[in-house]
């Protein structure tokens, strides 16, 4: 009976990849903590994390018949094994060696997933062998690869590589029930009643949702489970919050037998049963045992393939598109008809907001997703460079939409690549700075009320101002006196121009100049904002503040001569309708008095290039752009919509001005304008 | 009688240390598994009092092991030998019919406090 292994394959992927991206962040972690002379007892718990992943990993693969990855994994799984023994064995030349490996594993797990059987690369499984022998025998290590050969069956632990035994046990008849009688006899049932059960877990267990979930299972054994806080789905979710598990559930059981049950499970504190009622009916005991509490039965976890999840978006994206659309004609009915649609229409509009608040609630996604592989960039840049770097992690947990983590993993990599290579100085530099030899970098998020903000600080050298208003003078983007005039805050935005890099020399790492303006035209293209803090030989710090999703978001539809565009609400200030040459002007160009201001009016068909209509009767729109607020002169306000927005691919997205495009319900494209940028261009 | 103990743990060191926790403690260790294979039919050939078992083995996992073992003897007592980060999977073996948990790495008297009280009673 041969499994489809196929039906698996991707599950495999996925998850050995967890464990392998894990692995790779737990090596990086303990180099850290090694080379801060960490104890036995600090390295000891990341020493074991590592070894449980490689030991997955090899499990897991086994178990897919992938014999290559699983044999390379236990060679990694044996030289972990050898710091189990003695985390002071600890080098950095073995962490270097198992990177590599958790490396090559990937690219094995990832080929496998194209149905490819690449072999395990023989001087990597050599090295490994090499070095856990060399570390056992207490021999020093050597560079390069190993010149004797490699040593006779180590361990002696077959490695699963070799051939799983033939048929498998499945194949013969199950052993039949044991013959034996019940040790005990059963106490007699008596009439059934409503328990309520209050179980502690005691403070010293390590898993204490596992020890609940256990006490439920064992209940739910012994009679009909009603419910139980938390409920199960929390449970298996790991949540216990408040250390005590309670189940209310019907049983003919004696309190005195559930007792004893519970006695028999360790980790417990005080378990309290109290009579809740006494039913006169009894419960369907025995269908109801085998049914184990369907009420406190979970909702089962399940992996959904992130296109299908994008799939939802997009339909309850149409679905909202529809429904305008449904309002939009039934405005054009007789008055009579129109209040029941448009209750209708009400109805329809709720229910598919709820729906649409639900799906992007399923796409948030933990932000450890992006950070966890940062400690392991930083440090092959600072390998490269020289450098010494630590990288510290806070607030991880929290959770984005998957759309705007996707975009973000990318900028975050870069700005941290940026502070190894610009901002942390060599360590000879930060010894003599009074600084410790290795530099500090610290990523906290956080959420600041419907926004989470993203902070990425080092301890290096910060930015040099003064450079960056010469390179823009330099460059041409600025006068002197326009360089000269700008506040210190604006001058480090500079940073971010195309093409502007104060790097003494362009690195493979980082320096091209590409970077910062990148990173800000993607965090803006989400709704986002970026900042930059900086004090010379103190510091830099990059400020993202980033909305939590992206999908929908209200527009505000303008026509201009035949054109539809969009306007993001959140950037629109106001609009007021105009007669356009009544306009006042200040130096030939038109300005609008709004709110007590003066405010600077721009043609949005000539800004984006079209035929002027030259209609005269005309509507302007405010947007805040960062310096202020400006006017929009458009031919017509079409009204405000929910649109689901999509990001440009090539070549539309370079092109300057436009952040998004949206579907309107007829089925006609609409570009999302980026005033800021439309401005610059 | 000392209780009779079955081992199941792919890795050599896991079941050396398992054990010589269980020997010095009045058990007696009947047998030994490397994978969930192995553990079923060593189960149904020793009947021990106990089985320790490790999740993530090579050819079957422990959970699946213990599901076999659950299916051939209902009352057969086995006790998973789990990592931390492994809850899902403890959640799932306690499903398939797991009487307890052991959280590696463990202590030799938490190990014997979790068996005893799972031999206990009822």
């Amino acid at each position: 009976m041969a499994l489809d292994f196929q039906r698996y394959i991707g599950l495999f992927v996925s998850e050995a990849g967890d464990h392998l991206t894990a692995l790779g962040r737990d090596l990086v972690a303990l180099e850290q903590a090694v080379r801060a002379g960490g104890a036995e007892a600090q390295l000891r718990p990341l020493i074991d994390s590592i070894f449980r992943h490689a030991h997955s990993v090899k499990g897991m693969s086994a178990s897919m018949e992938l014999p290559a990855i699983a044999a390379l994994a236990h060679k990694a799984e044996d030289l972990v094994d050898v710091f189990r023994g003695d985390a002071g064995r600890v080098e950095p030349a073995c962490i270097d060696l198992l990177l590599t490996t958790g490396d090559a594993l990937a690219d094995m797990v990832q080929a496998s997933g194209r149905n490819e059987r690449p072999p395990a690369d023989a001087d990597l499984m050599k090295r490994l062998v090499d070095m856990a022998r060399r570390l056992k025998a207490g021999l020093p290590l050597v560079q390069g690869p190993p010149t004797e050969p490699p040593p006779g069956p180590g361990r002696g632990a077959a490695p699963p590589a070799a051939a799983p035994p033939a048929e498998p046990a499945a194949e013969a008849p199950p052993a039949p029930p044991p013959a034996a009688a019940p040790a005990e006899p059963e106490p007699a049932a008596g009439p059934v009643q409503r328990l309520r059960l209050e179980v502690e877990i005691a403070p010293a267990c390590p898993v204490p949702a596992v020890r609940a979930f256990l006490v439920v299972k064992k209940l739910s054994a012994l009679g009909a489970n009603l419910a139980s806080a938390p409920a199960v789905e929390e449970l298996k979710a790991g949540r216990l919050p408040d250390g005590r598990i309670t189940v209310w559930m019907e049983t003919a059981e004696p309190v005195e037998r559930l007792k004893r049950a519970l006695g028999q499970i360790s980790d417990l504190g005080r378990v309290e049963i109290e009579v809740e009622a006494a039913l006169a009916e009894p419960v369907a005991h025995a269908a109801a045992a085998h049914g184990a509490g369907s009420a406190a039965e979970p909702s089962r976890t399940v992996r959904v393939r992130t296109e299908i999840l994008d799939g939802f978006v997009d339909a309850v994206g149409e679905l909202l598109l529809a429904t305008a659309r449904i309002r939009e004609v039934g405005r054009a009915l007789p008055d009579q008809y129109r209040p029941p649609l448009d209750e209708g229409v009400d109805r329809l509009h709720a229910i598919v907001k709820d729906l649409h608040d639900k799906v992007m609630a399923v796409r948030m996604t933990p932000l450890a997703t992006v950070t966890e592989r940062l400690p392991r960039a930083a440090r092959d840049v600072a390998r490269k460079l020289g450098r010494q770097v630590e990288v510290e992690i806070q607030g991880s947990e929290i959770e984005l939409d998957r759309a705007i983590l996707e975009e973000l993993a990318d900028p975050l990599t870069h700005v941290l690549r940026n502070a190894v290579d610009h901002g942390i100085e060599a360590p000879h530099l930060r010894l003599l700075a009074g600084k410790p030899a290795a530099g500090r970098i610290t990523v906290t998020a956080r959420r600041d009320r419907d926004r989470v903000v993203v902070e990425l600080s080092d301890d290096g050298q910060g930015m040099d101002t003064a450079r960056l208003r010469e390179a823009a003078v330099t460059r041409g983007t600025l006068s002197a006196d326009q360089a000269a005039a700008l506040t210190d805050r604006e001058a480090l935005l500079l940073a971010c121009l195309p093409g502007l890099s104060t790097a003494e020399k362009v690195t493979d790492v980082s320096g091209r100049g590409v970077g910062l303006d990148a990173v800000k035209r993607t965090v803006e293209a989400v709704g986002g904002v970026l900042e930059i803090e900086s004090a010379p030989g103190v510091g830099t710090r990059i400020v993202l503040r980033l909305p939590l999703t992206v999908a929908v978001q209200p527009v505000l539809l303008v026509g201009v001569g035949t054109e539809v565009l969009g306007l993001p609400i959140s950037k629109v200030h106001g609009a007021a309708h105009v007669v356009y040459s009544t306009l006042d002007r200040s130096r030939g160009e038109p300005i609008l008095p709004y709110d007590g201001e003066l405010v600077p009016v721009y043609d949005l068909a000539t800004l984006l290039g079209f035929t002027a209509t030259g209609r005269d009767e005309r509507a302007v729109v405010v947007a805040e752009v960062s310096d202020g607020r400006i006017g929009l002169a458009v031919d017509a306000l079409l009204g405000q919509q929910e649109a689901v927005l999509k990001p440009l691919g090539t070549p539309l997205g370079a092109v300057s001005g436009l952040s998004a495009v949206t579907v309107m319900g007829n089925g006609r494209p609409v570009f999302i304008l980026d005033v800021q940028r439309l401005l610059a261009a | 009688m000392a209780k009779r103990v079955l081992i199941v743990d792919d890795a050599i060191f896991m079941r050396n240390m398992i054990k010589d926790i269980f020997s010095g403690s009045g058990f007696e260790v009947v047998g030994e598994a490397a994978n969930g294979l192995e553990a079923v039919e060593k189960y149904k050939e020793l009947k021990p009092d106990l089985t320790t078992m490790d999740i993530v083995m090579p050819f079957k996992s422990g959970i699946e092991a213990t599901r076999e073992i659950i299916k051939a003897d209902p009352r057969a007592v086995v006790v998973m030998c789990s990592a931390l980060g492994q809850e899902s999977l403890v959640m799932e073996a306690i499903e398939a019919g797991a009487s307890d948990f052991i959280v590696k790495p463990f202590k030799s008297e938490d190990v014997l406090t979790v068996v005893k009280k799972v031999l206990g009673g009822v």
